[in-house]
């Protein structure tokens, strides 16, 4: 299952189309819920972390975002400062890392150590995304990818945090979503554009 | 009682999306905070459960209700004689973002802290936004991104703790009493993820990039209530977590860290201050600066002169963005060439902003002085020389525009500021300031630090 959610990660590197990249995106969340289900053993915390982020994660906001994209009236293919070949090549390195680095995050205890390189993996292949891609919905992409490997990490190291507080990130990151949707739809009315490259008039 | 405090404002929040009766909701936006000091300071007996008022929540929480309310005031003036058609769009977030305040400093829970300041991240993103144009997206854009990833990479260290504490806990006193079973090591890996998440909200150096752009581009008493509360929830946040460091043996780790951080920024932001040509950019990286200080407070190990720092810096920095929103308001423009001779033009404004601007700078008898002075007092020498250099370019950056934006050849404004309160507000800010600099009220704030686990 952790295979599962690194190969749904690293593909989104590799994909030109924005479809495709929002589909992964829902494909990782549906395998880190089906890892809380398996890592729930009957408590209930973990089944309801795990429905939650089912339902926020892998159906609301990736439906959120292709209506977005749809109304946004963009094209719908991926711009990036990286071609597809060295995009695999530093999304590939970023992975190594990750696993060369994640010994030293796994904690006496973690109940999955290992997740936890891939949930490493997430949090620099969302970054990746974030800083080379150039649409502003890429970069929101990015940004949840990076969270869910914040979210897989908790879920490696102990069984997730208190629920009320997942909750409570839940909100957050929906929140987050749904004010970036509304941002989108403005630059498209003011720039013409989403492509946050071409927002540089703020700088110093 | 508490949940009350917390909840307060949320309802004002939703109502504030309908209503569209500026004066009503500038009444309101003064009003709930002021209840909200008064509920504060009321004795609590339901010192159990999720939710906790201690004397470093209550310092915070009342500062930034206070400020609020400040700004609630001045801004009702400074909408109507602006003519701001948005105005009304002004409440919603504001309460939004008093009750993701209140949320921060009352909570008890390090993890549950951790949503309202994202919670509080989200509310202010809608301040910036205000104008709608270009360049107030290019700011939010920026700093929903930048601000969410500099949280998400602190969410990471929460949860390092939180495993860390053997998944039991992540209530305040708990955590402190567990925190010496902690595997130091990987503590110190958790501190860093801390350090730099809540660092971005802070405005450190060099994660600082969306604080000049979001302060500069949001209406000036967002901009007030940016500096003013925005930056304290996440150098709290920062505070809760560093104090965490020290029942665990790593306070010299996590310190010298913040000495580092603290010095980079002052002396970064120092620098960048000589390069602005935006009055409001200015006053942006000035913030930059004030935290780095703050941050250098608490690397000291001295976390009531931090504290102390903060609450000079929000109200100075308050009375300086109110100052130059009037500025705005008669010039309509941000650029500092663009204004001058204030003295000639507009006595009132240009008396405000030269004080102000000295007030930041740190110049006798205002308030920053006396914080400055006493970190000076605390730092070993090394860092005295590296502090006392990154204090007088600062002092230069900061003061050098007065001498044309006040006394130089006069530029016509487009309009004068009618309303009193446009200067009330800020004057009031600033005696405040002199007050607390000829009066600092250290041995309060050092009591309230008490709960801190620091030897004093």
């Amino acid at each position: 299952m952790t295979r599962g959610i690194l190969v749904a990660a690293f593909l989104m590197v590799g994909r030109r189309s924005l479809d495709a990249s929002i589909r992964l995106y829902a494909l990782q969340n549906v395998f880190v819920a089906a890892l809380a289900f398996a890592l729930a053993d009957g408590s209930v915390h973990l089944l309801v972390a795990g429905a939650l982020l089912f339902v926020v994660k892998g159906i609301a906001i990736p439906w959120f975002l292709l209506v977005v994209l749809e109304r946004l009236d963009v094209s719908h293919e991926i711009e990036s400062y990286l071609a597809v070949a060295p995009s695999l090549l530093v999304g590939g390195l970023l992975v190594a890392l990750a696993y060369r680095l994640g010994q030293g995050f796994v904690l006496a205890g973690a109940l999955l150590p290992e997740a936890v390189p891939v949930a490493l993996a997430l949090l620099l292949l969302g970054m990746l995304i974030m800083s080379t891609r150039r649409k502003a919905v890429t970069q929101v992409i990015g940004f949840l990818t990076l969270e869910n490997g914040v979210f897989l990490l908790a879920l490696a190291e102990s069984h997730g945090l208190p629920l009320f507080i997942e909750l409570g990130v839940a909100i957050d990151t929906f929140a987050a979503v749904v004010l970036a949707g509304i941002l989108m739809f403005r630059l498209k009315g003011v720039f013409g554009h989403v492509d946050t490259s071409r927002m540089r008039d703020l700088r110093g | 009682m508490l949940y009350l405090l917390l909840f307060l404002p949320l309802p004002f929040g939703i109502y504030a999306l309908r209503d569209r009766h500026l004066r009503r909701l500038g009444v309101l936006g003064t009003t709930v905070p002021l209840l909200s000091i008064a509920l504060a300071l009321l004795p609590h007996t339901d010192a159990r459960g999720a939710l906790q008022l201690d004397g470093v929540g209550l310092f915070y929480l009342v500062l930034a209700d206070a400020l609020f309310a400040v700004v609630a005031v001045y801004a009702l003036a400074y909408f109507e004689d602006g003519h701001d058609t948005h105005a009304a769009s002004f409440y919603a977030p504001f309460f939004l973002f008093l009750f993701a305040t209140h949320g921060a400093y009352l909570t008890h829970n390090l993890g549950l802290m951790w949503t309202f300041v994202e919670g509080s991240t989200l509310a202010s993103a809608l301040l910036v936004y205000h104008h709608r144009d270009a360049h107030a997206l290019e700011a939010t854009w920026k700093y929903l991104m930048l601000g969410s990833v500099g949280i998400a990479l602190s969410l990471v260290g929460v949860i390092l703790v939180y495993a860390l504490l053997g998944g039991t806990t992540l209530d305040w006193r708990g955590a402190l009493a567990l925190a010496a079973s902690a595997e130091p090591g990987r503590l110190q890996l958790a501190y860093a993820f801390l350090l730099v998440g809540f660092g971005t909200k802070v405005g450190l150096f060099p994660m600082h990039a969306w604080l000049p752009d979001a302060h500069s581009e949001a209406p000036s008493p967002a901009s007030a209530l940016l500096s003013g509360t925005l930056l304290n929830v996440a150098f709290y946040a920062l505070l809760r977590y560093t104090a965490l460091m020290v029942p665990a043996g790593l306070a010299g780790f996590a310190q010298g860290l913040l000495l580092g951080f603290g010095l980079a920024s002052l002396l970064a932001a120092g620098l960048f201050m000589f390069a602005q040509r935006d009055y409001k950019r200015l006053l942006a990286y000035s913030s930059m600066e004030h935290m780095g200080l703050a941050v250098y407070a608490l690397g000291l190990g001295v976390p009531w002169l931090a504290m102390l720092h903060t609450l000079f810096h929000s109200l100075t920095k308050t009375a300086a963005f109110l100052s130059f929103g009037n500025v705005f308001l008669a010039y309509r423009s941000k650029v500092l060439r663009r204004v001058g001779g204030l003295m000639h033009v507009l006595p009132g404004t240009g008396g405000l902003v030269a004080l102000s601007l000295l007030a930041l700078a740190g110049l006798p008898p205002f308030a920053l002085f006396y914080a400055e002075f006493q970190a000076l007092w605390h730092s070993p020498p090394v860092m005295m020389v590296l502090y006392l250099v990154g204090l007088s370019v600062a002092f230069v950056a900061v003061a050098l525009p007065i001498g044309h934006l006040v006394f130089g050849a006069a530029t016509q404004p487009r309009s004068v500021p009618q309303n009193r309160l446009l200067l009330a507000v800020p004057a009031a800010l600033l005696l405040t300031v002199v007050w607390l600099g000829l009066f600092p009220p250290t041995g309060e704030v050092r009591m309230l630090a008490e709960v801190l686990p620091w030897k004093p």
